[in-house]
């Protein structure tokens, strides 16, 4: 056979996209039977990598082996056909359609034309048993499914063929911790049989867990190949952005001025329960808790995005509750929402920088009959282009062009020339590199100093002990538990985050419902 | 939050009104002249547009006999939307043979695709009578079917207009025909008894394009052609509708004293046009008129069981002059 | 030099619209006598205002990520509103003119409101007005044409320099429209909404008293497209318009208006019309049979797509 079970191996790839290089001179191998983690900062190589291999694209020079044999698939179906097969991170699954056809999409069971429906039944069983979803009915459409469960479908999908080499593209994004296990667990089955596993995560952490050996890459460059078991996350983090980065001088002490906002008893249909806080200026609160229990619905309720059932909103420490039925009253109040999902609710994509950091005021720019001053407004947004550090090539580039972590910062602009006072953050690092994740923290960090009060929703509890001041912890639609900065411990929020699913059942299905699924 | 909404829910009682008033207004029609009486024959009459005021005339004419005439029979009339939807009209045909009509007077949308249907209802026992548009005689020898037509000589019609018209021209003159739609039957024909009047007088004509039966493409037609002939003498269209738009297209262009214009079919819009001169004339089929004699035949042919024969209605040239006379 | 390089930006936009025209001016100018003459261009610029007018609308609507089919028939209850109060009603020409607008604006407000109201797709309450306008325009006309005279010929009988009054103010729309769509925050509304209308949501802007000021404003463009041919043609005909919202459609496509939203220029929708204008002209002066007529018109509507597309892939090419 081949040399030291070695399945795939990859010499000197290059990749072109026009002038920009996001491959060069890369070499990779995978065993059989390992899972091989390929990390780097979001545009470092890892996505073209994966892509080429799994016979999306083609690679421009060097050579791949697959089994000792030269290996150029045509095309995905190639590759699969060949048994390499991809997960993407963008899920491919046709929501209208059933788990099992969706399983069998490219060759559903049938007999002259008519799909035979028990076949197609009982082998979708199977499969779904073996990703642990035994007890969904293979009926049902997929659009009713959770995210983290269209994962494992869209896993189940692969397993069906002969499966070599499966590559994961940042699989736990969307999933729940319990989904994780099932998915770590998985892993380990398939790892046990034999296939190679290419695994691309941000998470460092279950990088550590899952992971026998570990790539970097970086601006389309191998830097360094070695087992998970001989480097720090530190170390990782060294390779990963070229420089070092202490996560301690994140947060800086600062004094919280006088309440910004006040929620007293806030309940929303289903999903919110009976839920009070408070955030000051010039402090930053972080809402930590498992998907699912009720941290974007009680705030996208705040800023009036979704109707609340009870409750009341008490502004800048005013007695009398204030007035929100709709985002425009929230803003028209200096409360902004930075929503998680960027590209579909915050950006205007194909339009100018300029145009997306001016949409929230633009009437500040404009005369009083509705002429918007073209030079003051390209004025506006070059200032905080350069305020912000965003990196474009004008404030004319389109906002779809930019990377993540820039996209995230022209949303800013677009509520710091609002002059918003409220700053509501829904997961702000997601989908983000770690070295724009750090100048996000930053950013995050110079707000609540000039006084804006802050709030941060994320699932990275990491991040959120990182830079808040105070951290509170939903569990199951309630509030479980509000810490002040060093009386919380990893620990002590986590178990917080589960007490209600202890002491009660939890909610309802609607826990595991896709994002989509709340308007 | 949930797509799950109860059936009594306040987002559904504006449907359900609506479709309760819908039902309201069909249960009054149907209590509606068009009741039966047993014994009575049922004659339906199915024309094409209704949108068009041609046709309307006609149906508010047969309305009017069988008022005069409601203890001879009963009458289901029904039209099409669009003229030009033939797999309507089908339906309406077969709706109304399984209506158990004794009687069908229609006015076919296409001259050669109605005859299937047609022919199936006459072997269901029905008596058809074709009026306004005539079946293609070619395609009905072809099937060995006979379909009684009642109805006007479009092309005779289009001739006489085309004589009145030669006799203001001097032979050689340029003149140019806007037609109907290409798969009109009466259009042909009007456009043939143009060509005929036209070709029989030594006129030379330049052009002849579809102007749809609509005043705005009869109007850019029109336009375009004055403007390749800038010499020329006549328009001849094939309905009034385009007669208004090619009497635009001149006026636009400065010409309404050089080109005469003759239309089709009597509209009561071109009626100043033609005192004014800026139409020179039009033909009247006498459109009140056709329905009913067709209605009239089927009653004779449900009688007498004679054999169907074909039956022409008249024409009638409508000038400033025979205006003046009436 | 900011200001040059917007004129050059401007230029090319418009670059392959002006090539698709030229083209089809010089092959009528060669395969007829008197295609290439100042009457000829003046027929055409005082037959293009309506369909130019509606066009207008339209592409306000498409960049808004909606569809308005109601546009013909709304044209033809306009008219008849109008020829109906001049005949019947015995209206002086003015009140008159303020019936049909008004009856244009009602429409697109209509259309706007219910769509709104019960979150209905456009196309379906665009589709379901198409069907009553177009009933009102006969229940009112009791489906005759309806002869006006010289009633209105003011309209359009006015020329200055052998062009109509109606082209006139069709052009002076055209800019005003396009400097509202450009320059102004209604037209950044417009862009954004059909962009990502949740996203301009969450930034605390309503998007639904701009989707109603649009209808509204397509609504007044029809109407007054509606008084246009009314005049033009001395008589209001309730089956005038008919469809014209596919005309209007592909003028504003052939002009690069997307079908999905937040991309369109009125300038390029007038582009589109005047090639579908000149191709009407051209293809009724060559006297060319119905079936090619249809076939050539096709043809070029999607060619001037393709077309269109290669300038686009040109330009991101020289960008990147």
């Amino acid at each position: 056979m081949h040399s030291a079970g070695c399945l795939l191996r990859v010499s000197t790839l290059g990749k072109s996209y026009g002038p920009v290089q996001a491959l060069n001179d890369v070499d990779f191998d995978l065993r059989a039977g390992e899972v091989h983690a390929l990390v780097g900062e979001n545009g470092a190589g890892k996505s073209t990598l994966s892509r080429i291999v799994a016979g999306l694209t083609a690679a421009d020079r060097g050579r791949l082996e697959f089994k000792g044999q030269p290996y150029a698939p045509a095309n995905r179906k190639d590759a699969e056909r060949q048994g390499v097969h991809m997960v993407m991170q963008e899920l491919n699954l046709i929501p209208t359609l059933s788990i099992a056809e969706n399983l069998f999409l490219d060759c559903l069971p049938n007999r002259w034309g008519w799909i035979d429906r028990a076949r197609l039944r009982a082998e979708s069983q199977v499969l779904l048993e073996r990703v642990g979803l035994g007890g969904l009915d293979p009926n049902l459409p997929v659009s009713q499914l959770g995210v983290g469960q269209q994962q494992l479908v869209e896993i189940a999908r692969s397993l069906w063929r002969r499966c070599e080499v499966l590559i994961l593209d940042e699989p736990t994004a969307a999933l729940t911790d319990p989904e994780v296990e099932l998915l770590f667990a998985l892993i380990q089955g398939l790892r046990g049989a034999g296939t190679g596993i290419v695994y691309i995560s941000h998470r460092l952490e279950e990088i550590q867990r899952i992971a026998d050996r570990l790539s970097v890459l970086r601006d389309g460059r191998m830097t360094g190949t070695r087992a998970v078991s001989d480097v720090s996350l530190e170390k990782i983090v060294r390779l990963m952005v070229g420089r070092d980065l202490d996560s301690e001088t994140l947060h800086e002490s600062r004094t919280a001025g006088p309440v910004a906002l006040a929620v007293r008893g806030l309940t929303c249909a289903g999903c919110v329960r009976d839920v009070s806080f408070e955030v000051r200026r010039g402090e930053i609160l972080g809402f930590a808790g498992l998907m699912g229990s009720g941290r974007t619905e009680t705030l996208r309720a705040v800023f009036g995005a979704d109707p609340l059932e009870r409750g009341e909103i008490h502004l800048h420490g005013s007695e009398r509750p204030a007035r929100i039925r709709s985002p425009r009253d929230a803003v028209r109040q200096g409360i902004a929402l930075l929503t998680e999902d960027r590209k579909a609710q915050g950006l205007l994509l194909p339009l100018a920088v300029r145009a997306n950091i001016t949409l929230a005021a633009l009437r500040a720019v404009a005369e009083k009959w509705g002429l918007v001053r073209r030079a003051d407004e390209a004025g506006v947004a070059r200032d905080w282009v350069q305020k912000l550090a965003i990196r474009c090539h004008s404030e004319e580039q389109p906002a779809a062009e930019l990377s993540g972590g820039n996209q995230q910062k022209v949303v800013v602009a677009r509520w710091l020339f609002r002059d918003c006072d409220i700053l509501i953050f829904d997961e702000p690092t997601r989908g983000i590199d770690v070295g724009a994740k750090f100048e996000i923290y930053r950013l995050l960090n110079e707000l609540a100093g000039r006084g804006k009060a802050v709030i941060v929703v994320s699932s990275d509890l990491m991040e959120l002990m990182a830079i808040c001041d105070r951290i509170a912890v939903m569990s199951a639609g309630r509030l479980a538990a509000t810490f002040a900065r060093g009386e919380w411990t990893q620990d002590k929020i986590m178990a917080a985050a589960l007490r209600e699913h202890l002491t009660t059942k939890p909610l309802s299905r609607s826990d595991d419902a896709p994002p989509a699924a709340r308007n | 939050m949930n797509t799950s909404t109860s059936s009594c829910s306040p987002r559904r009682w504006p449907l359900a009104a609506a479709l309760g008033l819908v039902a309201l207004g069909l249960a009054l029609t149907a209590c509606g002249p068009q009741s039966q009486t047993p014994g009575k024959p049922r004659i339906a009459l199915i024309m094409k547009s209704l949108a068009n005021e041609f046709f309307l005339t006609m149906e508010n004419g047969a309305r009017a006999h069988q008022k005069a005439h409601a203890d001879e029979y009963d009458l289901l009339a029904n039209g099409i939307k669009d003229e030009l939807d033939v797999a309507k009209q089908v339906e309406l045909v077969e709706q109304m043979v399984a209506q158990k009509v004794d009687a069908i007077v229609i006015a076919p949308a296409d001259s050669k695709a109605l005859i299937g249907v047609c022919k199936k209802a006459q072997d269901a026992g029905v008596v058809v009578v074709n009026i306004d548009n005539k079946f293609d005689d070619a395609v009905l020898a072809g099937q060995k079917i006979k379909l009684p037509f009642v109805g006007p000589d479009n092309r005779k019609g289009a001739r006489r207009v085309g004589d009145y018209l030669a006799k203001q021209l001097k032979p050689g003159d340029k003149v140019a025909v806007i037609e109907g739609p290409p798969n009109a039957f009466n259009g042909q024909q009007r456009g043939l008894g143009f060509d005929d009047a036209m070709n029989a007088a030594g006129m030379k004509i330049v052009s002849s394009q579809s102007g749809y039966w609509e005043t705005d493409k009869a109007n850019q037609v029109a336009a375009a052609i004055i403007t390749e002939n800038p010499d020329l003498k006549a328009f001849l269209c094939a309905n009034d509708s385009m007669a208004l738009g090619a009497v635009a297209a001149l006026r636009a262009a400065g010409k309404l004293d050089q080109v005469k214009v003759v239309g089709y079919d009597n509209i009561s819009a071109v009626q100043t046009l033609l005192k004014e001169g800026k139409i020179l004339a039009t033909a009247d089929q006498h459109a009140d008129q056709i329905a009913v004699f067709g209605i009239e035949y089927a009653l004779q042919l449900l009688k007498t069981k004679t054999a169907p024969a074909d039956r022409e209605t008249p024409v009638d040239l409508i000038t400033a002059e025979s205006l003046a006379g009436k | 030099m900011q200001n040059r390089s917007r004129w050059h930006a401007g230029l090319t936009e418009y670059l392959g619209l002006a090539a698709a025209l030229a083209l089809l001016v010089l092959v009528f100018s060669l395969s007829t006598r008197n295609f290439f003459t100042t009457t000829n261009f003046t027929t055409i610029a005082n037959q293009i205002p309506a369909l130019l007018l509606v066009a207008t609308g339209m592409t306000f609507v498409l960049v808004l990520g909606q569809i308005d089919l109601s546009v013909g028939s709304v044209l033809g209850l306009c008219g008849s509103v109008l020829g109906v109060a001049i005949t019947q009603w015995k209206w002086p020409a003015g009140l008159a003119m303020l019936a049909a607008l008004g009856a244009g604006v009602f429409c697109g407000a209509f259309n706007g409101a219910v769509s709104i109201r019960w979150r209905l797709p456009t196309f379906i309450v665009t589709l379901g007005v198409l069907e009553m306008a177009r009933g009102a325009a006969h229940a009112v006309t009791r489906s005759q044409t309806q002869y006006l005279g010289s009633a209105i010929d003011w309209v359009a009988g006015t020329n200055v320099l052998g062009l109509s009054l109606p082209f006139l103010v069709a052009l002076a729309i055209v800019a005003a429209s396009q400097f509202a769509l450009t320059r102004t925050v209604f037209g950044r509304y417009v862009v954004a909404v059909g962009t990502n209308e949740e996203a301009v949501r969450l930034s605390g802007i309503d998007p639904r008293p701009v989707k109603l000021a649009v209808f509204m404003l397509t609504g007044l463009l029809v109407a007054l497209a509606g008084v246009i041919d009314t005049a033009r043609f001395q008589s209001a005909n309730p089956n005038a318009g008919l469809g014209l919202e596919l005309q209007a459609i592909a003028a504003a496509v052939i002009g690069g208006t997307s079908l999905m939203g937040g991309r369109g220029s009125v300038v390029a929708t007038f582009f589109g019309v005047l090639i579908i204008a000149v191709l009407n002209s051209g293809l009724a002066a060559i006297g060319a049979r119905d079936e090619t007529k249809r076939l050539v018109t096709g043809a070029v509507i999607i060619g001037a797509v393709i077309l269109d597309q290669y300038r686009h892939r040109l330009e991101r090419g020289r960008s990147t």
